[in-house]
């Protein structure tokens, strides 16, 4: 929207331009005093919450919280903006799906290409915590040449760092967040030490899919999970309690077994003098004329603000964060700000049992195998993991609907066999491609913003990649006594819309999250990411955070930087 | 039946709920009678009949579920959950055109509204709905078989999320106090229901 720019005030472009579209909410927004649409011809000036700070962080999920501990324990100023609020877990969760609706990024996306992406309760949240209040508390290590994608495959992307650069972080987070697995993993390189916890116990889709690769040569362990299997305590976070085993990871933990942001790097930021200001959502970042930031503007309860700091990290997610890059026209040298989206490959498998199984107890993943991480016979490029899963009522019945097409006494009939249905599915790799991207529509939200279009279209190292699982996990249930099998296609995690090179020619950033455009611009969460990898991204997430975090202290001692 | 009723309500009586949870389910129960504030009289009419054969109650002859209720709230606030096929207009102009578009099918298929039509009818103007291939120039506006699979799955999601129907496929994860321990194959919990025949 260049023609749309005004000046709030001299130097600091504001290119937001509110503009309801619907009808019935402009007339609902009428009766507000301050509505949004009311031309401002003199913006009032801003208020100034505090002096400057050495840094904000904008979300507080994988990739904004631990870099947040990290900022406050080096001693630094550090504010972090969530858009969300903050929750009372113990107090408000309910053990009901639709009750727990609120933890989802809720504002309308736009989903184009041949295999659009499903949002809101899929892969995006708010709230203090960010997605990771609704993560299945999945953590897989990547596997070494999952960072090598084009040496080993001559497609894709290698990343700028190696796996020797992750291992310490992800030893050090495995501890920190009282990561509950098997030790010794059964997969990738040697570790310097096993999980802190032992595995969580298994369920039946569990031991269902555990009995069928034993008979078929496939091994298999109980996963590694951010849910702690025994009490545990951490300096700095105090005591977490057990996992109570409800089965509710995806919508939200009550108790804080689950490592989520808000009951681990959260408490430890704010520990070490870090503020947490919930509810705010950042729509301006400010430059002065040689471009650095300067600071953010923000909506708080109805109110305008700005936070002027030092140094930005940009922690919002694969969808927002180029978003905001996009509606401020920052750092978009490369051409790569929305560009190599990339969504894993997550094909779901279920089947009935004559068992019961009772698919909403334990952990939902609680069996996993990487012996698919190369397949041998593979013929397409990277490979996937596959793993048990268990499911909650309301989501497999909307899968049940949107997947099998099944209405009418049909549906309800399939559906009391609820108690009898496993499921397994892949989580694979995902090759960034041209025709899969985010934009900016021109169908503004409620705020008066642009809603982010995203296009996805598996192409065909996708399509084979999920031809090879559907068979792989066919023969499995077969094996573990599935009747009426059938497949719901789907993708999970968007990655890739702002990624690191060692380039700002076809990189956003560089192996440091640093923005090649803005000195003090840093990006961090899974926007960053190169290629999409085999496993879920939460940990790696977390990884980077911390060494990005680690790398810009490193860059504030030197007096070169 | 193949769980006996009224397990979660009784579940809903007892320590193994939480209190939010209990709120949450509770409120769905003691629900009141609903006015639409959102459709008109007649396309609410239109959206019942639609409900009715998407998720059939002839068991609850009293008290169905009330689906279109949950859809013309939604609509009303302006709710989103997060995402819509850009091949679909807005929710609001999207269910608009989806239901003018099943009555100009029935019209063009039966010669009748589709509340009049009987139920076999109305099963074979859905099914054309679903496969892209009513009758009807609204479907040049509105992408048919993803307008049908959203209103299923909006349908489908307020049905399951109602205490009755979580009694009727024997989900009591609700209640949730103290920990599951029983969590593996073939293995039950004294408040989990058996299967009756």
């Amino acid at each position: 929207m260049p023609d749309e720019e005004e000046l709030l005030e001299e130097g600091v472009v504001s290119p937001v331009q509110p503009d309801i579209q619907d009808p019935l909410l402009r007339k609902l927004l009428k009766d507000e005093p301050a509505a949004a649409d009311t031309p401002q011809p003199q913006p009032a000036p801003l208020p100034e919450p505090g002096d400057e700070v050495d840094c904000v962080v904008i979300g507080t999920g994988a990739g904004g919280a631990p870099l947040l501990a990290r900022l406050a324990m080096a001693g630094l100023k550090v504010v972090a903006l969530e858009a969300g609020p903050r929750h009372a877990p113990r107090r408000d969760f309910a053990t009901d799906e639709q009750a727990q609706a609120f933890l989802f990024w809720n504002d309308e996306r736009l989903s184009a290409g041949k295999d659009p992406l499903s949002f809101g309760n899929n892969n995006s949240g708010t709230g203090v915590g960010g997605s990771t209040l609704h993560y299945t508390a999945y953590t897989p290590r990547v596997q070494p040449d999952d960072l090598r994608l084009r040496t080993e495959f001559g497609v894709g992307q290698d990343w700028p760092l190696g796996y020797d650069d992750l291992a310490p972080y992800y030893d050090e987070l495995e501890w920190l967040l009282g990561i509950s697995g098997p030790s010794p993993y059964p997969w990738g390189p040697a570790r310097q030490r096993g999980y802190p916890l032992p595995p969580l116990p298994l369920n039946g889709a569990a031991q269902l899919m555990q009995r069928a690769c034993e008979k078929l040569g496939i091994r298999t362990s109980p996963a590694a999970n951010a849910a702690v299997s025994a009490r545990y305590y951490q300096e700095g976070i105090g005591w977490r309690e057990a996992c109570t085993n409800r089965g509710f990871c995806q919508a939200g933990c009550s108790n804080g077994a689950k490592a989520s942001m808000d009951v681990t790097f959260i408490p430890l930021a704010e520990a070490h003098g870090a503020e947490v200001r919930a509810d705010c959502f950042v729509t301006e970042i400010e430059r002065d004329a040689q471009g650095r930031v300067t600071g953010v503007v923000y909506q708080q309860h109805g109110q305008t603000r700005r936070q002027r700091c030092r140094t930005l990290f940009l922690c919002a997610g694969a969808v927002e964060t180029p978003r905001l890059l996009l509606l401020n026209k920052l750092a978009l040298s490369s051409g790569h700000v929305g560009r190599n989206l990339m969504a894993h490959p997550g094909l779901q498998l279920w089947g009935t049992f004559d068992e019961m199984v009772r698919p909403y107890k334990g952990i939902p993943g609680g069996l996993i195998s990487e012996d698919t991480h190369r397949p041998r016979d593979a013929d397409f490029a990277g490979g996937y993991l596959l793993q048990s899963i268990g499911v909650m009522p309301v989501t497999f019945a909307s899968q049940v609907a949107r997947g099998r097409g099944l209405w009418g006494a049909g549906l309800r009939e399939y559906l009391q066999q609820y108690n009898h249905v496993a499921g397994i599915n892949i989580l694979g790799d995902c090759l960034p491609h041209a025709d899969n991207y985010l934009e900016l529509s021109d169908e503004k939200d409620s705020r008066g913003l642009p809603k982010p279009r995203v296009y996805f279209t598996n192409q065909e190292n996708e399509q084979r990649m999920n031809a090879h699982a559907e068979r792989t996990m066919r023969r499995i249930w077969e094996a573990a006594g599935a009747r009426d099998i059938w497949t719901f296609p789907r993708s999970a995690h968007v990655i890739g819309t702002c990624r690191m090179g060692r380039s700002g020619d076809d990189a956003v950033v560089d192996a440091d999250g640093r923005c090649f455009d803005v000195p003090n611009l840093y990006i961090c969460d899974n926007s960053v990411f190169p290629s999409a990898l085999s496993v879920n991204p939460a940990l790696t997430i977390m990884a980077l955070s911390l060494r990005t975090a680690d790398r810009f202290l490193e860059q504030q001692q030197r007096r070169d930087s | 039946m193949k769980y006996p009723p009224g397990t979660v309500r009784a579940l809903l009586e007892s320590p193994h709920v939480s209190e939010a949870t209990r709120a949450a389910l509770q409120e769905r129960l003691d629900a009141p009678p609903y006015q639409p504030q959102f459709f008109d009289a007649d396309t609410y009419r239109l959206l019942g009949a639609v409900c009715a054969r998407l998720l059939p109650q002839p068991d609850r002859p009293a008290g169905a579920i009330d689906l279109p209720a949950g859809i013309d709230e939604r609509l009303h606030s302006g709710k989103a959950d997060g995402w819509r096929y850009d091949a679909l207009p807005p929710d609001r102009e999207a269910y608009r055109l989806g239901l003018g578009g099943i009555q100009q099918a029935a019209q063009a298929q039966f010669g009748r509204e589709f509340a009049a039509l009987a139920a076999a009818e109305q099963d074979a103007v859905l099914q054309a709905v679903q496969a892209g291939t009513a009758p009807g120039d609204l479907w040049l506006k509105v992408d048919a078989p993803r307008f049908f699979e959203e209103l299923l799955a909006e349908a489908t999601i307020l049905y399951y999320s109602h205490p009755l129907a979580q009694e009727e496929i024997g989900y009591v994860g609700m209640a949730d106090l103290p920990a599951w321990t029983r969590i593996g194959l073939d293995t039950r919990e004294d408040r989990e229901p058996e299967e009756v025949n």
